[in-house]
Order: C-alpha cells, then sequence, then structure tokens
C-alpha cells in the first residue's frame, strides 16, 4: 500500500482512481488509513459481499489466496488481474501503469 | 509484462468507505480507470 501511494499521483495523470477492498471493519480501516496517510478509498468489506462477488462471477481468485488486483477500464471492463499467495506478491507499479498507457491510447 | 485482458464486465457493487462514503464501481464508468485492490489483512 505503501507502494500504492507513492505512485498515486501517477495513476491519477492516467486517469485511474485506486480503491482497496478488504475484510476488515470500519475502525480498523479508518485506523491503518491514518497511520500510513493514504490518500485512495479504504473500503471495509466485513460482509465478504465484494469479494464473493468477484471470486464467484470472474473467478479471479480462490479463497485463501489473496491478495488480488483488477484492473477495470473506462468501459467497466476487467483488463488485467494478478493474484498473489502472499501480501508481498504485489504487481510492481510501473507495469500497472504501462498498462494504463495502452488502455489510454486504445481509448483515444 | 504478464498481463491477463480476461475483458469481462466487471461487477457491480457499492460500498462506503471508512468515512462513509458511498462508492459504487459503476459510477467511474466512462470516467476513470479503477484499480482495484482485494487485501487480505493489514501489515
Amino acid at each position: 500500500m505503501a507502494q500504492l501511494r507513492q505512485d498515486y499521483h501517477l495513476f491519477l495523470e492516467k486517469g485511474a482512481e485506486i480503491l482497496v477492498v478488504g475484510p476488515e471493519n470500519r475502525s480498523a480501516f479508518a485506523a491503518y488509513w491514518e497511520k500510513n496517510d493514504l490518500p485512495f478509498p479504504g473500503l471495509p468489506d466485513p460482509g465478504h459481499h465484494v469479494l464473493k462477488l468477484y471470486g464467484q462471477e470472474i473467478k479471479l481468485f480462490k479463497f485463501g489466496r489473496m491478495p488480488a488486483q483488477v484492473l477495470v477500464d473506462r468501459q467497466g471492463m476487467t483488463r488485467y488481474v494478478h493474484y498473489g499467495q502472499d501480501m508481498s506478491d504485489i504487481p510492481p507499479n510501473e507495469e500497472l501503469l504501462a498498462l494504463l498507457d495502452e488502455l489510454n491510447r486504445e481509448i483515444d | 509484462m504478464p498481463k491477463v485482458a480476461i475483458q469481462q464486465p466487471a461487477p457491480d457493487f457499492e460500498l462506503q468507505d471508512f468515512r462513509g462514503r458511498t462508492i459504487r464501481l459503476s459510477d467511474y464508468k466512462g470516467q476513470k480507470h479503477v484499480f482495484l485492490v482485494f487485501n487480505r489483512g493489514f501489515r
């Protein structure tokens, strides 16, 4: 998340918002966001509604195999998915930012 | 670069962020790309 915070302005420049969804409750999110000064929205999903929705409908990840990242383009289509074996297994921002450049070229 | 362009409509959802603001995925349609991060536990 520190990695995303650091490059958040680049995501914004490329027309992307970052949304973080997790099973923790609202107070846990608030504490973590305050501690780490995170600029993007944090979405508590303690009922696992969205986590299940994505797990079931898109089969992006199997439960127990999170975290997962999904890039949704402006048209609402999924364009990228990655899931990791542990919390440190996350795609580098460079890869995501390059993909955003590709999406922006398509749209233009 | 490993890339999975799975090209499906992303399931819409609505959640409140921890500040109480309602966020709906479809509100970004036509406006912004959205990078969704599904987190498991804070470290």
